[in-house]
């Protein structure tokens, strides 16, 4: 617990994913830093957020670097589009050696892009499916996914 | 050559153009109808409607067996995401990407495309290029910057006004490939009598630039 107080999340693209937990880190003790290219985005944090907010293209170097992504701990790309999430991923895995990267992907055929890597994606739609499993006691076969 | 163009639209129009004139074989994907559907009625070559960055449309498209895949794309992120695929799962040798923002050039390489080519990128090499002196005309960097042609004007500074061209002490591997004067193009004969406002055309590896420029503004070889 007291480690946490040290640790860095760089969080790319606040919508609702990224928001809450920036929001909720950031209430935990991380060092929160978020981008978005909308101003607007960061209403979703809520009122005690007391990380930092930058107004950028997450896949520009020089906003990344802004948002201190050299020194990051952990790096999560939740921005809209999937290959922006894959191009702002491999970035930190590979131009700075972020050593956890999350990002995520509405296509899971994607995850190919990035196998080998040191970046974990994150499925709403494979999530999504498991849930519905669990409430309905109904068994989808793992190779539908 | 087997070539994939994918995305884009008045760039993808126009290299279209100058690569089937060229005999390449093409191949255009792209997300927007009316544009696969125009392109269809201008050339005739096969033409796939689909999101390039898909995996699945790569796959129906059957690109594997090309040699060159070119992402036109608008965005970086879509043309990282294509050339990677095309490379990765479908073992085109070459990708070749657009990219807007020039700083992208060598995050591509970093990430696996062959070529990166940014419109700014290489503005700003020419006009740094360009305001290196008054006399240089054109520069044109090729085979990935291992050759330059350099293009320079014999102005009232330059020592060898009314000498012979092989009285210009060349740099190592450095060339005169020809000498332009008004109209005409005149090859590079050792006797040929250089006049004022001649153009010579230098070949010659980027190192040699430097050199090139200093000689002919009669300063020493760098």
């Amino acid at each position: 617990m007291f480690g946490r107080k040290n640790r860095s999340i760089l969080i790319a693209g606040c919508g609702r994913l990224g928001g809450s937990i920036a929001g909720a880190l950031s209430e935990q003790g991380y060092k929160v830093t978020v981008i978005d290219n909308d101003e607007e985005s960061f209403r979703k944090l809520p009122p005690a957020f007391s990380g930092f907010q930058i107004v950028g293209d997450a896949t520009d170097l020089d906003v990344l670097v802004k948002a201190g992504i050299k020194d990051t701990d952990i790096l999560m790309a939740t921005a809209n589009r999937d290959n922006v999430n894959l191009m702002i991923a491999q970035i930190g895995s590979v131009i700075y050696e972020v050593k956890q990267v999350y990002l995520r992907l509405y296509d899971m055929e994607k995850q190919k892009l990035v196998e080998g890597l040191n970046i974990h994606p994150i499925f709403p739609a494979k999530l999504s499916i498991e849930e519905f499993e669990r409430l309905s006691a109904i068994d989808i076969k793992e190779d539908v996914l | 050559m087997k070539i994939v163009i994918a995305e884009g639209k008045t760039k993808a129009d126009f290299l279209i153009g100058s690569l089937l004139k060229k005999k390449h074989t093409l191949m255009v994907i792209n997300e927007d109808r009316a544009f696969c559907n125009y392109l269809a009625q201008t050339h005739k070559i096969p033409i796939f409607h689909g999101d390039s960055s898909k995996l699945y449309t790569l796959e129906d498209a059957k690109i594997e067996g090309y040699d060159i895949l070119i992402a036109l794309s608008a965005y970086d992120s879509d043309n990282l995401a294509i050339c990677q695929a095309a490379k990765r799962l479908f073992h085109i040798k070459k990708t070749i990407a657009i990219v807007s923002n020039p700083k992208n050039v060598d995050v591509f390489k970093t990430l696996g495309v062959n070529t990166a080519v940014s419109a700014t990128y290489l503005l700003t090499q020419i006009i740094e290029q360009a305001s290196t002196v008054d006399i240089l005309l054109h520069t044109v960097s090729i085979e990935h910057n291992k050759l330059m042609l350099t293009e320079l004007l014999m102005d009232e500074h330059c020592p060898y006004e009314y000498h012979q061209l092989q009285e210009i002490p060349l740099p190592d591997r450095t060339l005169i490939s020809c000498v332009l004067r008004g109209n005409d193009m005149l090859s590079p004969q050792k006797e040929l009598l250089l006049l004022p406002n001649d153009k010579l055309i230098f070949l010659s590896p980027p190192s040699a630039q430097d050199s090139i420029i200093s000689i002919m503004t009669g300063g020493k070889p760098k």
